[in-house]
């Protein structure tokens, strides 16, 4: 008896050991391909992400992203359920600031509206960057959120 | 108090949860181990970056454009299919060091993305089999689910989803290679990507000549010189110096392609209403000139079909 439960605290120890550990909490792979393949765009890039209000480094992830000219891009950010109000996506560069003048984002300040995609028609090849941030105030223990790149078309 | 045996072995979970936390905590700073041991009288590939390029290196390859954008853009221009643009996926028999492995993995990568969108499914399984190959001998075979490959490409249904395990595997493979401080060879599979998709581009142009087509050409100036920047990161090996070598005839046609920027007023209409469309009022211009058009055409050809044979 102690030694059949010897060896079977022993394989669950090495099972732990051995097994797949990743202690992270980006959103789950389900959640990432639901989000890539709901509309008819072609999926080319995810940003994925763990979001605290606690930490101020993990209120928000940034991303750098190179678009071409002349090409339709949509932007889908999904999060969990009840979520939706509380975590913005944003397309900006240098010269179009995040939180003064970015391209586009899935909040308007100026109406207070949530939307969970946006498009964006690119005129000029480049580095741009794509934040997923927490809103301004919101507390949360934490939550995942994942944006999604995906082609529509060329814009000829 | 007189423990149990129970206990004890209570205890020892307990330690071995302790060397779990300690190997998982050591997992993201875990060095390279797989050096290469090289005879003094070969060539130096060194696999391990500098350690001050790896960021500049990571940002650069994180950024890149996706395998299947190019093909995507080419096929929204309703250029016919041509199984002739692809690499031949037997090549991979010639690559012997990992760097030839990582640039291969990215150039067929590229042709898996034109197969993917053209919805070629009976071509796709001979491109897997090479990837898979090449992912295995890199040691991210693991981020490369083959049998769900191969059934989703013979199932013919879900082709949403073949584009979608291909591209995530991709970007897997990548992230693996820079946590674990081998983004060299995550920078090589973007530059094989990068340059199938040039030669992709510069081959359908030969054929089907459109002023749009001859500006993306010349547009991927832009791309080009961020990767040039990488590459150069790297010159002291000389794997890096042979593609930059071949990279400086590129780089002297893309030198007199100029890009000047204008401003415009958005003009876009979208037929789908209930998505905000943001266009951007500013614009780049492309000048290429039917002479430079032609010399990218050739050495776009010349250089892709050396570094594949490499």
């Amino acid at each position: 008896m102690k030694r059949i439960a010897f060896i079977t605290t022993l394989l669950a120890g090495l099972l732990f050991i051995l097994a797949p550990n990743k202690a992270h909490a980006q959103c789950k792979q389900q959640m990432v391909y639901a989000c890539a393949t709901k509309g008819k765009s072609i999926y080319l890039r995810d940003f994925n992400t763990k979001l605290r209000s606690s930490k101020p480094h993990e209120r928000s992830a940034r991303w750098t992203v190179v678009l071409n000219k002349d090409a339709h891009y949509r932007f889908n950010l999904c999060t969990p359920e009840g979520y939706e109000d509380k975590v913005i996506m944003t397309l900006y560069d240098s010269q179009h600031p995040e939180k003064t003048n970015p391209y586009g984002s899935t909040y308007d300040p100026k109406t207070g509206k949530h939307t969970d995609s946006f498009d964006f028609i690119c005129r000029k090849s480049g580095m741009y960057y794509i934040s997923i941030r927490l809103k301004e105030g919101v507390k949360i223990k934490k939550t995942c959120a994942v944006g999604i790149l995906s082609f529509v078309g060329s814009t000829h | 108090m007189n423990r149990g045996p129970l206990a004890k072995y209570f205890v020892l979970l307990v330690l071995m949860f302790f060397v779990n936390l300690i190997f998982v905590g050591c997992s993201g700073c875990k060095k390279d181990q797989d050096t290469i041991e090289i005879p003094k009288n070969l060539p130096v590939h060194k696999e391990k970056p500098n350690p001050e390029n790896q960021e500049v290196v990571d940002q650069i390859v994180n950024s890149f454009p996706s395998p299947v954008e190019v093909a995507a853009i080419i096929k929204d221009m309703e250029v016919p299919f041509s199984k002739k643009y692809l690499a031949d996926p037997g090549i991979i028999d010639n690559y012997d060091i990992n760097f030839k492995k990582a640039f291969g993995l990215g150039v067929l990568s590229a042709d898996l993305g034109y197969l993917n969108v053209y919805e070629r499914t009976t071509l796709i399984v001979e491109y897997l089999s090479a990837i898979k190959r090449l992912a295995d001998d890199l040691r991210v075979g693991q981020f490369f689910d083959f049998q769900a490959f191969k059934r989703l490409a013979t199932s013919n249904e879900n082709l949403d989803s073949l584009v979608f395990l291909s591209v995530n595997s991709f970007s897997n493979m990548n992230h693996h290679l820079q946590e674990n401080a081998r983004g060299n060879l995550s920078l090589l599979m973007v530059t094989g990507v990068w340059l199938e998709g040039l030669y992709l581009m510069t081959q359908v142009y030969k054929e089907h000549p459109n002023d749009k087509l001859k500006e993306l050409i010349g547009d991927q100036k832009t791309i080009f010189t961020i990767l040039y920047q990488g590459l150069k990161l790297y010159n002291n090996d000389d794997y890096f110096k042979k593609i930059l070598d071949e990279f400086k005839k590129i780089d002297k046609i893309y030198s007199q392609v100029t890009i000047t920027y204008e401003k415009v007023k958005p003009s876009y209409q979208s037929s789908q209403s209930d998505i905000p469309v943001y266009e951007q009022e500013e614009r780049s211009v492309i000048n290429i000139t039917d002479q430079q058009i032609n010399d990218l055409i050739n050495i776009t050809e010349q250089v892709r079909n050396k570094l594949i044979n490499l």
